[in-house]
């Protein structure tokens, strides 16, 4: 039989006498079947854990520089892979049952180890963890697999529609010859059906993207009302095709919101869509937009119908994915039981809530909040840093602008997504800040950066940026430029008895006036 | 002058014929190709005003099929229309830089498809716009 390689043991235990007591009860055993490596303190043992090459750990828990369960939270953290068996005092056996729920595979109580039992227990454990990391592989793969499934299944399934759409509309436009009413009747029927096939392969392959982390969301500057108008444009239609008067109340002087227009846009036809279906003829739906009164931070948006209304048990199950109504007055038209999950998702994203309120027989209003676009709150991780009181701002600007001084919607929006990806890359994600899209103007797009450094620092950035697009123009429109440049702003200081709320309205007025001087400065040039 | 000619590459018959169809009654002599190897060849042989390109193609995909096209010297000035069922947001932007006009995701309307053909042929009627989910360069 071939001899197994010795086990790996890392002993972490800052008491020598207790140690020792360890180390002889792996002396018994047969020789080189164990390796222990002894360190006394925490950052000793992340070193060694980070090198790699431990089979399990034994970890004390009142170890100088480590504070209890944190001390197995790091542990644990920095080598997931390798199993932790925690050792505590019998006074101490709830803390130590608390770190299995912190990764710890077992522990075991200091002066009642038995001899033989240690390196049974070590070998447990070890197996214990190698069942469950495979176990988390497979759930993995069978989670990818299903992705990809969907994905795959969604797209076969758009070519068959597409043929059945195309002759559907050549019948229906008449151009295999003139068509008497009824057949005209039932063609319609089945170009609707087509379009809802449609819209549920597009909930499918959301909701993959959904699962798999990839639905992309794009905060900005952003106007709820222009996405209510564009809604109500979009499926007015629908509603006058029905009966229903659909109507508008936004509240006036609604600040803008920090979101992705698309995606108030997709949540909005949905919700829209969704109270147009149940409402019956002579009905009505209603947009509402208003400051939320729990939150001035927020944004609500309401959608409220003459519908049929929904139990009020379900209004927390509707959000559920694949959710099916046994409600007969639903159940007319079944859909997949995605959308409203979807939305969701979106809202959740966004940093919103999403809630439905309804009397069964009266009606049903669909809220969801967004937040209010705020400099000062954006600004916080950059200007709240621990341990400092004076902050040397700098602004960054990287201009996207084209050789003829006009960018087209289309290249824009093609093209600022690569670029913002860009620039992410060059900061450091915890404390700068990139911020979001903050209006344009035609002969240019602008990203702003707000970095916490001097003159100097600047510098480093600027030029870590020009790197970063070096050699990336070509990827671009011909016919783009891109440029960046740095503006630092007095040291802004934190007073002593200053909130910080009040140090962060103060600071964002003053990156606003640079970010303005920013922008004038530009249209002055491109007036030229 | 005769009619402007458009080649539909696509691998499903049933697309090709129902996209001659639509053409046709608008207007358009077509020609057919089923993957990206004969899309050139047939495209150096027809000299079409207009391509309409598939992605998910037997013998190299459109990709492939966009590179040929816009590589060869007499044919790299012909427009290239993508009408994929591949999801736009992850596809278009890699077709519009390999060199394609625009991308249309399957099923298209065909209105907007109609409108965004004429104006990658330079026919669209001032004010006039292609649709909101077409881009084009």
């Amino acid at each position: 039989m071939k001899k197994k390689a010795a086990l790996q043991i890392l002993l972490v235990e800052d008491n020598s006498a207790d140690a020792r007591l360890l180390r002889e009860m792996f002396r018994k055993e047969r020789p080189g079947s164990f390796q222990l490596t002894h360190v006394s303190s925490l950052s000793e043992a992340l070193v060694v854990l980070a090198k790699g090459g431990i089979d399990i750990v034994l970890l004390d828990l009142g170890l100088p520089d480590g504070h209890g369960l944190d001390t197995v939270r790091r542990a644990h953290a920095i080598a997931p892979g390798v199993p932790l068996i925690v050792l505590t005092g019998l006074e101490d056996e709830a803390l130590a049952a608390e770190a299995m729920k912190e990764g710890a595979q077992d522990y075991l109580i200091k002066g009642e180890i038995q001899n033989r039992a240690l390196p049974r227990a070590l070998r447990h454990s070890i197996e214990r963890q190698r069942m469950q990391s495979e176990t988390d592989l497979i759930r993995t793969d069978q989670m990818q697999f299903k992705d990809e499934f969907l994905s795959h299944v969604s797209h076969e399934l758009r070519s068959p529609l597409t043929a059945i759409h195309q002759f559907v509309t050549i019948l229906l436009d008449g151009l295999a010859g003139a068509l008497v009413l009824e057949q005209r009747q039932y063609l319609e029927i089945v170009l609707r059906n087509i379009k809802q096939l449609d819209s549920m392969i597009n909930d499918l392959l959301d909701v993959t993207r959904v699962q798999s982390g990839k639905l992309v969301i794009e905060p900005q500057y952003a106007s709820a009302s222009d996405a209510i108008v564009y809604v109500v444009n979009t499926l007015q239609g629908a509603a006058k095709a029905k009966g229903i008067s659909l109507n508008i109340d936004i509240e006036l002087g609604l600040p803008m919101v920090c979101a992705d227009p698309t995606r108030i846009r997709q949540i909005l036809v949905v919700l829209v869509d969704n109270a147009i279906k149940f409402t019956p003829t002579g009905g009505a739906v209603e947009i509402k937009a208003r400051i939320f009164g729990d939150d001035p931070n927020l944004l609500v948006l309401e959608i409220s119908d003459t519908g049929c209304g929904i139990s009020p048990d379900l209004t927390e199950r509707i959000f559920e994915r694949l959710f099916q109504a046994p409600d007969p007055a639903w159940a007319g038209r079944k859909g997949l039981g995605l959308g409203l999950y979807i939305c969701k998702e979106l809202v959740t994203l966004q940093g919103g809530r999403i809630w439905a309120k309804s009397v069964l027989g009266q009606g049903t209003v669909f809220s969801f909040t967004l937040p209010v676009f705020s400099l000062p709150k954006l600004m916080a991780p950059a200007l709240l840093q621990e341990g400092r009181g004076a902050y040397s701002i700098t602004l960054v600007t990287t201009e996207l602008g084209s050789r003829t001084g006009w960018l087209s919607d289309e290249v824009r929006a093609e093209h600022c997504h690569r670029v913002r990806d860009l620039l992410r890359r060059c900061l450091y994600s915890d404390v700068d800040v990139l911020l979001p899209k903050m209006g344009s103007s035609g002969a240019a797009e602008l990203f702003f950066m707000v970095v916490v450094t001097d003159a100097v620092g600047s510098e480093a950035i600027v030029k870590r940026i020009r790197e970063q697009f070096n050699g990336r123009e070509d990827a671009l429109h011909a016919g783009l430029t891109l440029s960046t440049s740095s503006r630092s702003l007095q040291a802004i200081e934190r007073n002593a008895n200053e909130s910080s709320d009040t140090f962060l309205e103060r600071a964002a007025e003053n990156i606003q006036a640079m970010m303005n001087e920013e922008i004038s400065s530009r249209m002055v040039g491109h007036g030229q | 002058m005769g009619n402007k000619t458009i080649l539909i590459v696509d691998d499903d018959p049933d697309i090709r014929e129902g996209m001659h169809v639509r053409l046709k009654y608008n207007g358009y002599d077509t020609h057919f190709a089923t993957d990206a190897l004969s899309c050139v060849a047939v495209a150096l042989k027809e000299k079409p005003d207009l391509i309409i390109l598939d992605l998910g193609l037997p013998e190299g995909d459109g990709f492939h099929a966009i590179e040929g096209v816009k590589g060869h010297p007499t044919l790299r000035m012909i427009p290239i229309v993508v009408v994929s069922a591949r999801d736009a947001r992850a596809n278009q932007e890699r077709a519009i830089q390999a060199g394609a006009t625009a991308y249309l995701q399957k099923p298209v309307d065909n209105a907007e498809f109609l409108a965004v053909i004429r104006k990658a042929l330079g026919e669209l009627a001032p004010g006039e716009k292609p649709g909101e989910t077409a881009v084009i360069a």
